[in-house]
């Protein structure tokens, strides 16, 4: 069994000790070269979780209330904000979902790469643009050269993509965590990017978080899946039992949901209402309110139990077939 | 084809100037560039493309929101591009549109009741407590309580947003709507909600419906013919079966291709893509696809390809006779036995709890809480 490259205990963040926890005690590991998708829909968290692991918080009103994120024998959340520079950019990288608002406007392409080869490496001026050159022809930018000198701007949202991730896999990162990477892309660019992505960690071994809300993306990206609703992790393991044998209603809920792309079906399954609001979040299990299988002892809240073959689920009503058995423990 | 035309576009073009420098020419895009299209009367159309496809603008175009640079579009008898500004109001009762963005296209200061009450004022129709009604019945019909009419747009989630905007369009009892991007600003769970609200709608009020969306998966549930278009033109026209199954233009085959199909069983080839869009303002000359398309002779370098009608379809390729392009089979989509029976379970569950809460109302099974 491999150390896990990153392991997240308890993690909780709230808004500045009110309301319910945005993301509440939740955990995971992640292993050397894998990837791990972090799926739900707005609001479920599973942005704010990429947030603190990066240390990016906007702290306040937010904050890191409980928990802890061992990367490479430190732990993330307790590192000083010096300490976390250093490795920030280097030992990991994030994309985010806009590149244009994550790329500085006014700085040419190469620039922006080699500064961050020289924030972290002792290399000169020409070696970092050396190595920004070498990552824009890696990402697969035509005439990479050329590119090298353009603005955010001149280049389209696919090419500015690419861009993003040649600047965070510059130093080589252990850990890439991607959030929406493709969202704001076009079908046939998203799937230019997400062959990209893979080819890459392919060769260069990195770990991914990659947190997007689209299922198809997860069936085609991850390893281990783990699915968020209202700040808490309801359903976690292998990308092959998450979709052969969903046990939480809301992931059932979810991809029945979803319009197949096979003959046409009959009205769509629905999940009733929206997210509650902090003010209305039930006292139990968070998916209560919206869940047709919910009952008195919903009213508590589910741990994760697990199942066999690391896939656990947070619901007492799982496995659905056996309503009179519940499963899972109360906390 | 049984149903009689309802709509009908010939020749659409609509230039835009992007540019305007002091000296020299205009820089010019051709949104959308020679577009036929007929609409039947009942049916659902799906207009899908990438950005910049001119998908939006044909849109606009169908119900004369914009104005076409040539061409004509026909309803009832009457080319609506050559309307005066009256009779093209008159026009709004039977022509509306649903507006992608939930968020900015309604009015911030005023309430729901005055929003979806606001066209039947324009066009004159009932007293007040006539307005009144209809607005509650309109209300109760896209899944929303008679108490929302006393609330502003901002109180409402993405998804109720959506269902007021809905319920405006549908004030004045229109015959045919255009829904731009309906449901791709909205979570998955939330989009499942208005699809199904815009089915049950386009069936109590016979509507016909002509959808645009990028989203594949939607526009297979919805539609029962889809138009792809590229770079402003229509490349395919053609039952949604027989397109998803079997595509005969090669942007639809890439488009179908690179759709990321949520299940693991079995993990598929992956295809590969190269290209990106070409810019707008200056199309690649011969077929505007050929820059991307796998297939490509020198031919489609040259000549520009117009639809041909293939009997089942209109395509626009050189070489639709010959190709042989891969469509999504079944078993791309297959699932488990245990999912399968999950589902199964959780319709059950869903159906009865349905059951209990309202007995035979229209879908205010789906509201969702105001909170």
């Amino acid at each position: 069994m491999n150390t896990p490259l990153l392991e997240v205990r308890d993690l909780s963040i709230r808004v500045a000790g009110v309301g319910p926890a945005l993301v509440d005690r939740i955990s995971f590991t992640l292993n050397p070269g894998k990837t791990l998708c972090i799926v739900g829909e707005s609001g479920c968290g599973k942005s704010l979780t990429s947030l603190a692991l990066m240390g990016l918080l906007q702290t306040p009103p937010l904050s890191v209330a409980s928990g802890t994120a061992v990367f490479g024998g430190q732990d993330l959340l307790a590192m000083t904000q010096g300490a976390l520079g250093r490795v920030r950019g280097d030992r990991m990288a994030m994309i985010f979902q806009e590149p244009m608002s994550s790329l500085n406007p006014s700085l040419k392409i190469g620039e922006q790469i080699a500064e961050s080869v020289r924030r972290h490496k002792r290399v000169g001026r020409e070696a970092a643009r050396a190595r920004a050159l070498e990552m824009l022809e890696r990402v697969r930018i035509p005439a990479a050269a050329r590119r090298l000198d353009a603005y955010p701007h001149e280049l389209s949202g696919g090419m500015r993509q690419r861009a993003m991730i040649a600047m965070a896999l510059a130093n080589d990162p252990e850990l890439l965590i991607a959030d929406e990477p493709t969202t704001a892309l076009d079908v046939t660019i998203q799937a230019q990017i997400l062959n990209l992505m893979r080819d890459l960690q392919a060769e260069t071994g990195a770990a991914m978080i990659l947190i997007t809300h689209d299922l198809g993306v997860v069936a085609e990206m991850a390893d281990e899946v783990a699915v968020m609703y209202a700040g808490r992790i309801v359903e976690i393991g292998p990308v092959a039992r998450i979709f052969d044998d969903p046990q939480h209603p809301y992931t059932i809920g979810l991809m029945a949901s979803m319009p197949s792309l096979g003959a046409r079906a009959d009205r769509l399954v629905t999940i009733p209402g929206v997210v509650p609001q902090a003010a209305e979040m039930p006292p139990g299990c968070r998916f209560a309110s919206r869940c047709p299988f919910a009952s008195a002892v919903c009213n508590t809240v589910p741990m994760l139990a697990e199942l066999g073959s690391d896939h656990a689920v947070a619901c007492f009503h799982a496995p659905l077939e056996q309503p009179s058995r519940p499963r899972a423990v109360a906390l | 084809m049984s149903a009689p035309v309802i709509l009908s576009a010939q020749g659409l073009r609509r230039d835009f100037v992007t540019r305007k420098p002091l000296f020299g020419a205009n820089t010019i895009v051709r949104a959308v560039d020679g577009v036929d299209l007929q609409i039947l009367q009942g049916e659902t159309v799906a207009i899908v493309g990438e950005s910049g496809c001119g998908k939006s603008t044909l849109a606009r175009l169908l119900v004369r929101l914009i104005d076409p640079s040539e061409g004509s579009v026909w309803y009832g008898g009457r080319d609506i591009a050559q309307l005066d500004p009256r009779a093209l109001r008159d026009l709004r009762r039977d022509l509306q549109f649903i507006f992608q963005d939930p968020f900015s296209s309604l009015n911030p200061r005023m309430t729901v009741g005055a929003l979806i009450e606001e066209p039947l004022i324009t066009h004159g129709i009932g007293d007040k407590a006539q307005r009144r009604a209809r607005t509650n019945e309109l209300l109760a019909r896209v899944g929303l309580l008679p108490s929302h009419a006393n609330r502003y747009p901002h109180e409402f989630s993405g998804g109720q947003r959506q269902r007021i905007g809905i319920a405006r369009a549908l004030a004045t009892g229109p015959k045919l709507i255009v829904a731009d991007e309906p449901v791709s600003a909205l979570d998955v769970s939330i989009q499942a909600q208005v699809v199904n609200i815009l089915e049950d709608l386009k069936e109590a009020f016979g509507l016909t419906l002509v959808i645009i969306a990028h989203d594949l998966a939607v526009i297979r549930h919805m539609a029962d013919r889809v138009a792809v278009m590229y770079l402003g033109e229509v490349v395919e026209i053609a039952r949604t079966e027989d397109l998803f199954t079997a595509p005969r233009h090669p942007y639809s085959e890439t488009l179908l291709a690179a759709i990321p199909i949520a299940s693991v069983r079995p993990r598929r080839a992956r295809a590969r893509f190269e290209g990106d869009l070409p810019n707008p303002t200056a199309p690649p000359p011969g077929c505007r696809f050929h820059t991307r398309c796998p297939y490509a002779q020198p031919r489609c370098q040259t000549h520009r390809p117009t639809l041909q009608d293939l009997g089942d379809r209109q395509v626009a390729c050189h070489f639709a006779d010959t190709l042989d392009l891969k469509g999504l089979n079944g078993g791309a989509v297959m699932r488990s036995p245990a999912t399968t029976a999950r589902f199964a379970l959780y319709r059950a569950a869903r159906a009865q709890e349905d059951g209990k809460t309202v007995a035979g109302k229209t879908d205010s099974s789906t509201e969702e809480s105001l909170t």
